[in-house]
């Protein structure tokens, strides 16, 4: 396992350098953001000033070469906007997201898990439709859309939950809430999918044979065969998640990496980009690695092949 | 027969149950980094919510609206600030001020005012003020806004007397250092500072980054006490957010509001000092033809627009500056909506060689302010009927601004840019010299006469000042017609029943806590 988990960060680390590259270059080619950080009626001189005490003047390849040379160091330069350190910026935003999206996808995939068993046990049953209606429109609701109406039934009509921020237990209810409809919608289909395939396989009707109960069956049988495809899903999901939620974050004032990166590619401000960015791709890489040791516990066919001498 | 009755008891679930409760239990329902302030807040606090987080508190850079909501009079104070309701200026931490020669002012400053750290305020204070955001390599905001490349030489008399010498004389030189907070001789003179200590009421208590700010009341204040003994800034991106917070109750004032958010009785309409207008590139063509610009001044149903778009709230503007600025000139007029007179003009135009059919790019920001999108496909609706060929371009904030500010994109074509300008100022010069000279930053043309009327204007003071600037908002609607103006704008503040406070002019750049009392 240690060799394959090795292997895996080996080669992950050549996409991580063509994503720091990339961001790098691009952020550059969308031009000077002098204008952003001075008045509208500043003098040349002062944008020369700006320009110059930013590094900006310098060479691409020389401006790349001190930001690798920083990146080794832990050194990933100032906010052009704030002025605080980029690095403690993304590190103080990134664990706000982690919390959102870990416990969204825990509580995405536990209900799903139920509903879409529940829904496969009898194919075109009432509960196969009605878990069908619901998820399917729980896939499609445009999350802008859920945010607004949430806080207008449950903030403002009815005085449940507050608007927005982070005070409280109370304020992670309409954020998850608003998240976790489309990835449940999405993993019940998955779920309920696979389920049906499972349960109809030879090896369930042996186990009914051989006098399995039902919930031996579900879980130990068909489950346990059917959850890689939901995993894969699952995996993609929260990566989508951790990547930032950023209209979750920005209509809940949630203070997390989504908007922050958001917010520095509007204001051009790179450093803050780079760290948030490479400090995403390092926890992606991270979290395929985890979803990839989960296949190998799941399914034997996957799992590394230790050859002994 | 399979049963659609759940056959598994919550032992199924064990694992994800328990990573669920994990997840949870290792947050204790608080997010990372943040600070569980969760109680309502205490009568004694007033809590504001803005559109964004400032970026910084940095005293130099408090002509940033983000910025100088925040700590403008609430934190730090200036030597003399403007009364947004008569235009005047009036005493702050200095007394008397007066023109000692051409180039030279002499002020009084005030005795027994201390900075928040227990230093007393004095000339050297409002010299280090000067030096540091003027005459520095710091790259303060407020010395591109209002000083331009122009050095003060600043002298600490005495104690109490401060001299400003100025390389040519400024007539508005008291209301330039309006917009200077001054901090005290311990304040970095190499680096900006997020967290500035003043002179004002409030003592910056917290900030939470990416949550609340929280001001306390100063006992050392020379001043009157405040009625608050707190204010708590959050920031929510969405007006409409903000709007239900103070609805709720979570928020007792907050920024930015638009007409569609639904406030009802909490909504406070107050002149923004902001000003919307098309500006034309005269250039290239058509708009090189006078013709033509006039055209789309007749083109555009400004009631129309002010009294769909805006609910009536904004005002047909006629300038580029709202009454209450000086050199704003009540006899003018809006140009008439006259979709005939301005189809005749093309054709005019067009029969004497101009290609009306060339294109122009009608370049917008994207949420520069309410209802701009559609306002942009209005303008470009009416503009097509005139016969023009209009493109409309929506574009991001760094994108727009390439438009916006010399050096000007070039092959693009005719462009109409809509812009929202904003005076904070109250002084016509700090529109006029970026917006109408033919080197002003925002200026896309002008001529030689025009140039000499506004160089002329910038030197008067007095009755002659505002005479000359109503001059050039004339002959600019007469024969520049640079252009198309739209709206004035009206604000909304959102303020709950138990607070007390009457918005103005400057309150979407100032916001001064002290002004507000609980309802009783």
């Amino acid at each position: 396992m240690l060799i394959y988990l090795r292997k895996r960060i080996v080669s992950s680390a050549l996409p991580l350098v063509v994503v720091i590259v990339g961001v790098f270059a691009l952020a550059r080619m969308t031009g000077n953001p002098a204008s952003l950080y001075l008045p509208l009626n500043a003098t040349q001189q002062m944008r020369d000033d700006f320009t110059a005490r930013n590094g900006l003047d310098q060479p691409l390849l020389v401006q790349m070469a001190d930001y690798f040379g920083g990146v080794l160091r832990l050194d990933f330069g100032q906010s052009l906007r704030t002025g605080q350190d980029a690095a403690a910026m993304a590190l103080r935003a990134f664990p706000a997201t982690l919390q959102l999206a870990a416990t969204t996808m825990v509580l995405a995939v536990v209900l799903a898990l139920v509903v879409g068993c529940w829904a496969a046990l009898k194919p075109n049953g009432i509960a196969d439709r009605i878990s069908s209606f619901i998820s399917m429109a729980a896939a499609s609701i445009p999350d802008f859309w859920l945010a607004i109406v949430g806080i207008w039934i449950f903030a403002i009509t009815l005085g449940w939950l507050p608007t927005s921020g982070v005070s409280g237990a109370s304020a992670w209810v309409l954020p998850i809430a608003t998240l976790l409809l489309r990835p449940f919608g999405v993993l019940v289909q998955i779920v309920r999918g696979s389920m049906v395939s499972a349960l109809s396989e030879p090896y369930i009707k042996l186990a009914r044979s051989r006098g399995a109960g039902e919930l031996r069956v579900v879980t130990h049988h068909a489950l346990r065969n059917a959850a890689a495809p939901a995993l894969t899903v699952a995996g993609d999901l929260t990566v989508g998640l951790v990547n930032g939620a950023v209209v979750v974050e920005t209509i809940f004032g949630w203070p997390g990496i989504g908007k922050l990166m958001i917010d520095s590619i509007l204001q051009r401000d790179f450093a803050v980009l780079q760290a948030a960015v490479l400090l995403t791709a390092v926890a992606i890489f991270a979290l395929n690695i985890l979803i990839d040791m989960g296949y190998a516990l799941l399914d034997a066919r996957v799992r590394p092949v230790t050859v002994k001498a | 027969m399979y049963s659609s009755k759940l056959p598994f008891s919550a032992a199924v679930l064990k694992w994800p149950a328990l990573a669920s409760v994990a997840v949870l239990g290792l947050s204790g329902c608080t997010v990372a980094n943040t600070d569980d302030g969760g109680a309502a807040a205490a009568t004694d606090t007033v809590r504001v919510v803005l559109s964004q987080e400032p970026p910084t508190l940095e005293a130099c850079e408090s002509n940033l609206t983000s910025t100088g909501v925040v700590v403008r009079s609430n934190v730090t104070e200036p030597l003399i600030e403007r009364n947004p309701q008569s235009g005047e200026l009036e005493p702050k931490l200095a007394t008397e001020w007066k023109a000692t020669s051409d180039t030279e002012w002499t002020l009084k400053l005030r005795e027994g005012v201390n900075f928040q750290d227990g230093t007393p305020f004095n000339a050297e204070a409002a010299a280090f003020t000067i030096e540091r955001a003027v005459n520095s390599k710091l790259g303060c905001n407020v010395e591109g806004y209002v000083f331009g490349d122009v050095d003060l030489a600043v002298k600490a008399v005495n104690a109490t007397t401060l001299t400003v010498t100025t390389p040519e004389p400024d007539p508005i030189l008291p209301l330039r250092l309006s917009f200077l907070e001054v901090v005290p001789t311990s304040t970095s003179s190499t680096e900006k500072v997020r967290e500035p200590i003043g002179t004002g009421p409030y003592k910056i208590d917290t900030w939470d980054a990416g949550q609340k700010i929280t001001l306390s009341s100063w006992d050392g204040y020379w001043g009157d006490k405040p009625a608050y003994a707190k204010a708590e800034y959050q920031w929510r991106s969405e007006s409409s957010v903000r709007a239900a917070m103070v609805t709720s109750g979570e928020a007792d004032v907050a920024m930015g509001l638009s007409p569609d958010d639904n406030i009802g009785d909490l909504g406070v309409d107050y002149p923004n000092n902001e000003t919307v207008a098309l500006r034309m590139d005269a250039n290239e063509a058509p708009f090189n033809d006078i013709r033509v610009r006039q055209a789309v001044n007749f083109a555009i149903d400004k009631e129309g627009i002010v009294s769909s778009l805006y609910q009536g709230k904004h005002q047909v503007a006629a300038q580029l500056v709202p009454e209450g600025i000086v050199g704003h000139n009540s006899e003018l007029k809006g140009w008439p909506f006259d979709l005939d007179k301005a189809k005749s003009l093309v054709a005019e135009a067009k029969a004497d060689g101009v290609d009306t059919s060339k294109q122009i790019s009608l370049v917008v920001r994207n949420a520069q302010f309410p209802k701009i999108t559609e306002l942009a496909q209005v303008l470009q609706e009416q503009l097509t009927q005139a016969g023009l060929n209009v493109k409309l371009k929506m574009l991001e904030t760094s994108q727009q601004l390439t438009y916006q500010v010399r050096p000007f994109p070039e092959d693009e074509g005719d462009v109409a840019l809509m812009i929202q300008h904003g005076n904070q100022a109250g002084d016509a010069a700090f529109t006029v010299d970026q917006y109408m000279l033919s080197t002003g930053a925002q200026s896309y043309f002008s001529t030689p006469e025009f140039d000499a009327m506004i160089k002329k204007a910038d030197a008067a003071s007095g009755d002659e000042r505002k005479k000359a600037f109503e001059d050039i908002f004339a002959y600019q609607n007469d024969k520049i017609v640079q252009f198309a103006h739209i709206s004035h704008q009206t604000g909304i503040l959102g303020v709950a029943k138990s607070v007390n406070y009457t918005p103005n002019s400057s309150s979407g750049d100032e916001l001064r806590v002290s002004e507000m009392t609980p309802a009783s």
